[in-house]
Parts: structure tokens; C-alpha cells; sequence
């Protein structure tokens, strides 16, 4: 028997255009994506729960009133601007003098703000970014780290960890934020 | 006198792995990001602020928007949206449900709600949606601010 020698077309695939699909493909998610922002000012809103009375001595508490007009009133003073805050703040909570109208202890501190009805958000948030900033630069100072190099401590790293508690250690950050007022 | 002719070969470089390379980035998109459903209904433009911290875990995080609607069929005063559906306050304690089911029980409790609300907004908004996620117990608020550039 005589054997049928066929030749045979092996089928291929032009693998040239890959690289344009893939590219389209690219472009498109990189078009379509976005990555999540996660930076902010992170607080912890208090439970739900009916108030209760506890006894706050005048001294440990640090005021910041926001009106509708955009005024400050800090410690019963009123200001047009916030020039300062932070230096009072690290003054109120630490207290290197013991004065009598400052804060106890640093961990007794509280920074209330309360804005009214009406106040800007921008101005709130320049209000707790300042007290935040104060507070960073307490606990910077803690471990020999500026307040920048202190919130870029990367907690992973038990090193760097170790100092981010060391930093914050024995001193929350007292933040009260209460509901704004209804305009009297 | 006359020296033979150098061959000159022109270098070339393989383009062979180009969409190795191609892919590479493709999946590296695709994986770490997500789409962008929200095209967004309202104007936000968000403050800008110094002390800002990074949230590690990014799954806990639902965001919230609060600001002017585009449309002025909505009206002129500040909204809340969601996913690009605009929400009543009432809504909320319904979308915090949602969003803790959708985390799960071991989660849920970790939640952290990104406030993304333009800088003009009233404060009495702001305040009326803290005191509704306290209610919902979403106790965790992350303002969202963007870095002052120095």
C-alpha cells in the first residue's frame, strides 16, 4: 500500500496584535479605575446612649466655639482666626507649669468644639485639623519624631510600631465633637 | 588602500516581551482598583487639611458624599449620595444596614464611614448625619480631606 504522505498547514495565530489588545485593554482600566482615597481625619463618634452627667472640672476642658458667622471663640475669647491654636493646645494639655487653669494631666484634657448651625464645614475641619496636628506633634515630640514623620510611622514594622505607641501612650486624643446648636 | 567593509548590524531590541510587560500592568490595574461607578451627582469639593491619616484596611471603608447637586432640578441645598443615588438623612440608617450586611459579622463593627462633604457645606448637615450613624452605631468617621501641599 502506498502511503499518502499529506502535507499539513499547522494553523497559527499572529501574535503581533497582542500587545494592541492588550494596550487597549490597559487603557481602559486605567481610564475606568479609581483607587480608593483613604486619607482624612479619622474620630470616633461616642455610643448612642442618653447623657450622663459626669463631673469635667473646668480646668481640664479646652473650648472652641464655631458661630454661624464664622467666629471663633476659644476659651471664652473671641477670634477671627485660629493663629496659635496649636502652641495653646500642646500648652492646655501638657502643662509644662502646672497652672491652675490648664489641664490637670495630659490624658485629663478634653478639646471640646461645637459649632453652631450654619458654620462652614471647611471651618470645622480646620478646627480639628489643628487640634489633631497638636496632638501629633505631642506624641512626635514623645519619640523624637516631627509630627509628619510620627503619622507616617508604618505600623507593620514592630520598630516603627513600637514608637507609635510609645508615642500615643497614657494620652488620647480628647476630642469632643458635639452636635451643632440650633441658631437662638 | 582599501580595508574591507565592516558588516554594521543594526541593534535591535526584541519587542517580543512587550506584552508580557503589557499584561503585567493590565493586571495590576484590574487588581488593585476598582471601578468608578459614581459618576457624581453633586459638587464636592473637599478641605484640605494637615494632620491626616491613612486608613490600613480599605474594605471597611463606605463612603458618603455631601454636597451642592449639579442639577438644579435637586435643588440648591447640600444632598447626601451614595453610589451616585442621591439619599435622604432618613435613608441612612438603612444604607448603614446595607453596608454592615455587606461586611459581614466579623467586620462590621469596624466599619468606617468617609465623609467626603464639600467645604461649604453647614455644619447642621454634618451634625445631623453624625447623630444619625450614632444612632446606627457606624461610630467611626473619617473625614475626607485632602493634604495642604506646603
Amino acid at each position: 500500500m502506498i502511503k499518502l504522505k499529506r502535507t499539513r498547514l499547522e494553523p497559527q495565530v499572529s501574535a503581533g496584535s497582542m500587545a494592541d489588545i492588550a494596550f487597549l485593554l490597559l487603557i481602559f482600566f486605567l481610564v475606568a479605575t479609581k483607587f480608593i482615597e483613604d486619607r482624612g481625619l479619622l474620630m470616633q463618634l461616642p455610643p448612642d446612649v442618653p447623657p450622663t452627667d459626669t463631673p469635667i472640672r473646668e480646668r481640664n476642658l479646652f473650648k472652641i466655639r464655631i458661630n454661624s458667622q464664622n467666629q471663633f471663640l476659644v476659651e471664652n475669647k473671641v477670634r477671627q482666626n485660629l493663629d496659635g491654636l496649636i502652641e495653646e493646645i500642646k500648652l492646655f494639655v501638657l502643662n509644662p507649669k502646672n497652672d491652675p487653669t490648664l489641664a490637670e494631666a495630659p490624658h485629663k484634657g478634653i478639646i471640646s468644639v461645637k459649632a453652631q448651625r450654619g458654620t462652614k464645614y471647611a471651618y470645622f475641619i480646620e478646627t480639628l485639623d489643628l487640634i489633631k496636628e497638636a496632638y501629633y506633634q505631642i506624641y512626635g515630640e514623645r519619640v523624637g519624631l516631627s509630627s509628619a514623620e510620627y503619622r507616617r510611622l508604618n505600623r507593620d514594622n514592630p520598630l516603627e510600631n513600637e514608637k507609635y505607641l510609645r508615642g500615643k501612650e497614657g494620652l488620647p486624643m480628647n476630642i469632643s465633637i458635639a452636635e451643632p446648636d440650633k441658631i437662638k | 588602500m582599501k580595508f574591507r567593509k565592516k558588516i554594521t548590524q543594526k541593534p535591535e531590541i526584541s519587542t517580543a516581551s512587550m506584552p508580557d510587560i503589557v499584561f503585567l500592568l493590565l493586571f495590576f490595574f484590574m487588581v488593585t482598583a476598582t471601578i468608578d461607578r459614581s459618576q457624581d451627582q453633586l459638587k464636592v469639593q473637599v478641605p484640605q487639611a494637615r494632620a491626616i491619616t491613612k486608613i490600613q484596611k480599605k474594605f471597611l471603608i463606605k463612603e458618603l458624599h455631601v454636597g451642592f447637586p449639579k442639577d438644579p432640578v435637586l435643588g440648591s441645598s447640600p444632598r447626601i449620595s451614595t453610589e451616585d443615588r442621591i439619599i435622604s438623612i432618613t435613608d441612612l440608617g438603612n444604607w448603614v444596614q446595607e453596608q454592615k450586611t455587606e461586611l459581614g459579622e466579623a467586620y462590621k463593627d469596624q466599619m468606617i464611614v468617609m465623609l467626603k462633604a464639600d467645604v461649604d457645606v453647614d455644619m447642621g448637615l454634618i451634625g445631623d448625619i453624625q447623630v444619625e450613624l450614632r444612632k446606627h452605631n457606624a461610630r467611626k468617621v473619617l473625614f475626607r480631606t485632602l493634604e495642604v501641599a506646603y
